[in-house]
């Protein structure tokens, strides 16, 4: 199971991971690999797992049976800060302190790279500014976080993942709080950083931005993992059918020929 | 924002605005402690005041420094460190100004295991160990009785509140149970004061604020990075839980110190953060100013508790009581607002 997969891998991966929360099972027995150099997207009704799964491969949410594996290493034998020089999360709702400018939220990222006593290293500029450039907020690097748009401000949070300097970035509901412009935006910039080679997971709700997006896709329905491939090869009407719920057909997207949910009219 | 180095090992960022803030903070503790030692009929004339600490002091000169405001002022100002800290540390791990140890019934749960130990085991227990024991037996209630620990605010409060008033009660019926002239003394210290400190108090409260020190200046990046929301600090490797455990670990003992060598001190663990975090505008729990700003508080407490021409000399507790009401009330009406409350 662990050893003989052929595909290339980040080396990140559960294995029979079971999550619960007050004894009822959120993630049951799911083993997944992150493929390398993919923009994966997870998608699944509401309370599917997804979410929980993502935490648990930052080493936010401890499995209660099961491993997640970091280059075949249990990911909760590595330190914090270790484990986060390779996987960075950016969860659903990060609070900006009081007062913080963006420069200073971007700077937080570097956490990672510091030690007790060293709490400043000689990358920290040069990765700021380059999470600041990746994603436009240069001119707006010492504004208060609290006076930028919500599109802003969700790319100020990329950035501070991104200044973290991961192999692995993981993305939770990232698009969620945004209009619809910002929304597209966003997801843009993830499929700029997986053109450069960045290995993006990501949570996200909407099935067609998914198909859009995703060069990897990932299924769950209560807890299970139901399937994983390419777009094209996963998103069928019966899939929709099966684990959304929703009568439709799949369409190529004209523009990008990617698979497109049409939903049934119910009458 | 400027990175001091102290060799290779030692790196650590500096903000401007922090770092002008503490500096003059710092000297107004300074000028505070003058004007303790200067003003008054007792007072040593500024001009002679440093022949008389640091060229040996005589006669009137030796009492007043010696024995009435030196070691007053030395407990005054470690005190108000201590409770600004243990304020900061606190603030920062409940996300909310009113999650203070004076409000939710810390310094009051240390007050009543001071006066246990002091009247009911006296040689028996430490009055310190007493207050420890109170602060965390409060705690500990708040923590259980809100069925949240310190996530929700509005619950904390208003478990704090009974705690709080629980303990007041203990406090109360302790000071009756004993005879009269005890209690007597006891109920300066109840309200909090620093008249009749002696050097044993000074040495009690900077051994424990030095002592901690250490330790919190080790928290605080991470308490930095919980600001951020568990998730966000969990996935930096920044430990949420365990730093929580640790902030409120060291606040409790700051707390429980404070409480044992000058009563529960009203409100300056409230405000002194509030005060710190205006100053410098920016993020960051701000523990050194916090610190600086509640010993500047205590001191300019202290001595308008020494120089006030009320009758009756009031212990300092009272004026940081009547003061700190005023600003509770405020934050109350603001977090009522809000919407937090």
């Amino acid at each position: 199971m662990a050893e003989g997969n052929t595909v290339s891998t980040t080396g990140l991966g559960v294995r029979d991971v079971t999550i619960s929360y007050g004894g009822d099972p959120v993630v049951r027995d799911v083993s997944l690999d992150i493929p390398d150099g993919e923009l994966s997207v997870i998608i699944g009704p509401n309370g599917c797992g997804k979410s929980t799964l993502l935490k648990s491969l930052a080493r936010v949410r401890k499995p209660d049976r099961g491993q997640v594996l970091l280059n075949g290493r249990d990911l909760w034998s590595y330190r914090g800060r270790q484990a986060a020089r390779h996987v960075a999360l950016l969860p659903q709702n990060p609070s900006a302190p009081d007062g913080i400018t963006v420069r200073d939220l971007v700077r937080r990222g570097r956490y990672p790279h510091h030690t007790l006593l060293r709490q400043w290293s000689p990358g920290d500029d040069a990765a700021i500014d380059f999470a600041l450039e990746r994603t436009d907020l240069r001119e707006l690097a010492h504004v208060r976080a609290a006076e930028l748009s919500g599109g802003q401000r969700q790319r100020a949070w990329v950035a501070m993942v991104l200044a973290q300097q991961t192999d692995l970035l993981l993305l939770d509901e990232p698009t969620t709080f945004l209009d619809i412009a910002h929304q597209y935006e966003l997801l843009e910039l993830c499929r700029e950083l997986h053109g450069e080679g960045r290995t993006i997971v990501a949570v996200l709700h909407d099935l067609n931005q998914a198909a859009r997006f995703a060069s990897h896709l990932v299924v769950m329905r209560e807890g299970r993992l139901v399937t994983q491939g390419p777009p094209a090869e996963v998103l069928t009407a019966e899939l929709v059918g099966d684990v959304f719920g929703l009568a439709c057909d799949i369409v190529p997207d004209p523009r990008t020929a990617s698979p497109m949910v049409v939903p049934h009219d119910r009458r | 924002m400027t990175v001091v180095k102290i060799g290779r090992v030692i790196a650590v960022p500096v903000g401007r605005n922090g770092a002008v803030a503490a500096a003059v903070t710092a000297a107004l503790v300074v000028v505070a402690a003058v004007a303790t030692l200067s003003l008054g009929r007792l007072g040593i004339p500024v001009a002679d005041l440093p022949q008389a600490l640091f060229g040996g002091a005589e006669g009137k000169e030796a009492f007043v420094l010696g024995r009435l405001r030196g070691p007053r002022l030395v407990v005054g100002i470690g005190t108000g460190a201590a409770l600004g800290l243990s304020g900061a540390l606190f603030q920062t791990v409940t996300r909310n100004p009113l999650g203070s140890p004076d409000v939710i019934g810390v310094s009051a749960g240390a007050g009543a295991g001071a006066a246990t130990a002091a009247l009911f085991l006296p040689g028996l227990l430490p009055v310190p160990l007493g207050a420890l024991a109170g602060a965390v037996l409060a705690m500990a209630l708040v923590y259980v009785s809100t069925g949240a620990g310190f996530r929700n605010p509005g619950r904390l409060i208003v478990a704090g509140i009974g705690v709080s008033a629980i303990s007041v009660a203990f406090t109360q019926y302790v000071v009756y149970a004993v005879e009269r002239d005890r209690a007597t003394v006891l109920m300066a210290y109840l309200n909090g004061s620093l008249s009749a400190r002696a050097w044993d108090h000074a040495v009690t409260i900077w051994l424990v604020v030095l002592l901690t020190a250490p330790l919190v200046a080790l928290l605080a990046r991470r308490l930095d990075m919980t600001e951020l929301g568990d998730e966000l600090a969990a996935g930096l490797g920044a430990e949420p839980g365990a730093t929580r455990t640790a902030a409120v670990s060291l606040s409790v003992v700051l707390s429980a110190a404070a409480v044992s060598v000058a009563g529960p001190i009203a409100f300056i663990a409230l405000t002194a953060p509030q005060i710190a975090r205006r100053l410098t505008g920016g993020p960051g729990p701000h523990l050194t100013l916090s610190a600086l700003v509640g010993a500047l508080l205590l001191v300019l407490a202290d001595l308008a508790a020494q120089q006030l021409p009320i009758p009756g000399n009031l212990p300092v507790g009272i004026h940081t009581m009547a003061v700190g009401g005023l600003y509770l009330g405020y934050l109350l009406t603001r977090e009522w607002r809000k919407g937090t409350l």
